[in-house]
């Protein structure tokens, strides 16, 4: 995939430089817990034991690990469907089970996924369609693009009040053919909010091509419009995604406004489960495979083991990648990963469905 | 390519079926037809409604669409205003309002507003409804807001021959119309029926239906909640009261003759709408029937609605906001033992 150089990336300063070989490994593990997450929902959904549509995030989780690696706690992300691992990998790096840790946990999004009371949004939307406050996430509605306006907002009144904190937007390159997100932008630049907007294309929305979407060879060009950078990333490469986000993080934080940060992957799977059959049919076999043929998991590894920070025999310990869903089992995964997902799981099943009731309240808030 | 009209004559066929045939009915007899949508060409759309529809009539007529709601409606307008006549899907009847001004600004008033010189021939449907698991922002019933926008003409149907029959009718209709497409029913097979073909099979827009013919009380309703009260309606039944359902299949224009002449009949009226309460249709037709059918009524006429609430997710919390068979058969029994 073509990855052009931004005009402020000079090889001698880029932001993974400063990572610590530690730091790189723990990159591979949560692309591992990632991906772990996502296989383990396909076989749970598979054997019934979930509702809903399950939008896989196979083949882009470098793009959810780089660019929430070099976050703030204090920073606000607002994630959309495909994105269920952004909510534990928020703030991770401050230690997976550290309860002080600013985003969610696995329990928590577990919950979400089984429909029982322990999700933070008591069950009542589906699947992504959770936040916190606390944790400085957004909550999607299903309206594609709409949280882009209410980061903007989020991140203009942290700088009334002192604060520095930076917003992640999640979006596909569907997405941006919304209305609202040329709003949202146009204002975020206007008032050089601190609004970055990270576009996972994937080349496919549903069952159109990116070619019927929008008339840009790369994405990141309409940045140009809003007079604001527009970088592009590999997304299958952790380092580059990270790279290139904290680039824009860094802009951002100086107060030079908002920032575009396109990053090129390919989605692995139907649009959601229900779409998996259709999508063989609609999608190119060798498009799929072509697209598929640079699993970010080996891709991170490959670095790891040319910069010496990793062995191949360590490299070769758990073998997640280039397998499908299907394919894959806990053996191809780190111990951790593996018992930290059945923490989750095991909480959600255990976590009661909500009270009937609970569905006539909370319509307003009481006036105390 | 599947094919586009399942099954030989005299094979039972579903509500989408019925759809998908009025449409590529349409298509083929008025070449001025054009349908535009997300997803509808490549893939046949997100339910399979205009399955093999662009593989017939060519990417130029049936129009993959950008993900712009607003764009989808407005482009629809124009191309109306010139002359097509246009099929818009929404994906889910949800992302309407995403497209809310382009319709109720734009394309609700057009006629009005040039006196007449403008009309734009457009239908917008869309799979809509609760009852699914479908939370939030896949299980609305939103027809209330573009009741309160004049100029638009509102159809819901509940059974195959009518979701064919009014749809063939809707795209004949030289104004705009919203077409609610109950997607819980889609592909229920209890429902299935024979169909028929072209000018056979219309129905006309603004005549209710008597889905089931009775004395005690009259249940008028639409969509879904139809399956529901007739369903209430054999409750009654064991209790010894015989219930009229009324399916007004339309809603705007409203068939007020159908309802008033069974109250006549029944002198009770309960009306069943899974849309919230605070007004909603349900409300409309309360207020008409009490003023116009006021003397005929011997009881106060009720309502089952959705609580004023979204619709939330969870399979408990769904059903306690949503109308049941149970709270219409009770409802009823009220309104019959006031
Ligand atoms: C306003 C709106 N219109 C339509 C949809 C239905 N829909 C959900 S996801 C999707 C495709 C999104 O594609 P993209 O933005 O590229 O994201 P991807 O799913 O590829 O990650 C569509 C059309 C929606 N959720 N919201
Ligand atoms: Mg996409």
């Amino acid at each position: 995939m073509a990855t052009k150089t931004n005009k402020n990336s000079n090889e001698q300063s880029r932001p993974r430089d400063l990572l610590t070989p530690q730091q790189m490994r723990e990159m591979l593990t949560q692309l591992y817990l990632a991906r772990y997450f996502d296989v383990r929902l396909i076989k749970e959904k598979k054997r019934g034991r979930l509702r809903g549509t399950l939008y896989s995030s196979h083949n882009q989780e470098a793009i959810l690990v780089g660019s929430l690696f070099g976050l703030k706690g204090t920073d606000w992300i607002s994630p959309i469907h495909r994105d269920m691992p952004a909510f534990f990998l928020k703030d991770m790096n401050a230690g997976w089970r550290n309860p002080d840790r600013i985003g969610m946990t696995i329990e928590e999004v577990c919950a979400q996924v089984w429909g029982k009371a322990g999700s933070p949004g008591r069950a009542r939307d589906n699947w992504s369609h959770i936040g916190s406050k606390s944790k400085r996430i957004i909550h999607s509605t299903s309206m594609l693009a709409g949280t882009i306006p209410a980061a903007a907002g989020v991140v203009y009144a942290d700088r009334l009040d002192g604060g520095d904190a930076v917003v992640l937007t999640f979006n596909g390159e569907g997405s941006t053919a919304q209305g609202i997100f040329h709003e949202a932008i146009n204002f975020a630049a206007v008032h050089k909010l601190p609004v970055i907007t990270i576009i996972e294309n994937n080349q496919w929305a549903y069952g159109t091509p990116t070619h019927l979407e929008y008339s840009l060879e790369d994405f990141a060009r309409r940045a140009d419009g809003y007079g604001i950078p527009g970088l592009i990333a590999d997304g299958q490469d952790v380092l580059d995604v990270y790279d290139k986000v904290m680039m824009a993080v860094e802009h951002a934080r100086a107060g030079n406004g908002p920032s575009i940060v396109e990053c090129k992957t390919f989605r692995a799977y139907g649009h959601g489960d229900h779409d998996d059959d259709r999508a063989a049919k609609y999608r190119p076999k060798d498009e799929v495979e072509e697209g598929r043929s640079r699993d970010p998991i080996a891709v991170m590894k490959r670095q790891l083991v040319a910069l010496g920070h990793m062995t191949k025999e360590e490299a070769e310990q758990h073998l997640a990648e280039n397998k499908g869903a299907g394919e894959v089992t806990d053996i191809d995964f780190p111990e951790e990963v593996v018992a930290y997902l059945n923490e989750g799981v095991q909480y959600a099943i255990k976590s009661p469905l909500p009270e009937a009731e609970e569905g006539g309240m909370w319509v307003f808030k009481e006036v105390e | 390519m599947a094919s586009l009209i399942d099954g030989a004559a005299g094979t039972k066929k579903n509500y989408l079926t019925a759809i998908k045939e009025a449409i590529a009915e349409e298509m083929a007899r008025n070449p001025h037809m054009i349908a535009m949508g997300e997803d509808i060409g490549i893939l046949g759309g997100a339910f399979g409604v205009t399955d093999g529809l662009q593989a017939r009539f060519g990417p130029e007529r049936v129009i993959d669409m950008p993900i712009s709601e607003g764009a989808i409606v407005g482009t629809a307008c124009g191309m109306a205003l010139n002359g097509k006549t246009v099929m818009v899907e929404m994906q889910f009847i949800d992302f309407i309002s995403c497209g809310f001004d382009q319709i109720v600004n734009m394309t609700a008033t057009y006629h009005y507003r040039t006196a007449g010189e403008v009309n734009i021939p457009m239908v917008i449907r869309g799979p809509a409804g609760g009852y699914g698991g479908g939370a939030l922002y896949h299980s609305q019933m939103n027809e209330a807001w573009f009741a309160n926008s004049p100029g638009l003409k509102i159809v819901c149907p509940s059974t195959p021959s009518d979701a064919k029959g009014l749809m063939i009718s809707a795209l004949r209709d030289p104004n705009p119309v919203l077409f609610y497409e109950i997607k819980e029913l889609y592909r229920k097979r209890e429902i299935e029926e024979e169909l028929n073909a072209g000018d056979d099979a219309i129905v006309p827009l603004g005549k209710a239906r008597i889905a089931r013919e009775g004395a005690d009380v009259t249940l008028v309703t639409y969509g879904q909640n139809v399956w529901h009260c007739l369903e209430a309606a054999d409750n009654l039944a064991k209790e010894g009261y015989s219930a009229e359902v009324i399916d007004i299949r339309t809603l705007v224009p409203l068939d007020e003759e159908t309802i008033i002449a069974s109250l006549q009949k029944t002198n009770r009226l309960v009306v069943v709408n899974e849309a919230p309460m605070t007004c909603g249709f349900a409300g409309e037709i309360l207020a008409r029937m009490t003023t116009k059918a006021f003397r005929y009524l011997d009881a106060p006429p009720a309502r089952v609605t959705r609580l004023d609430t979204p619709v939330p997710w969870v399979k408990p919390l769904e059903l306690h906001v949503l109308p049941s068979v149970e709270k219409i058969t009770e409802t009823a029994l009220q309104t019959i033992r006031f």
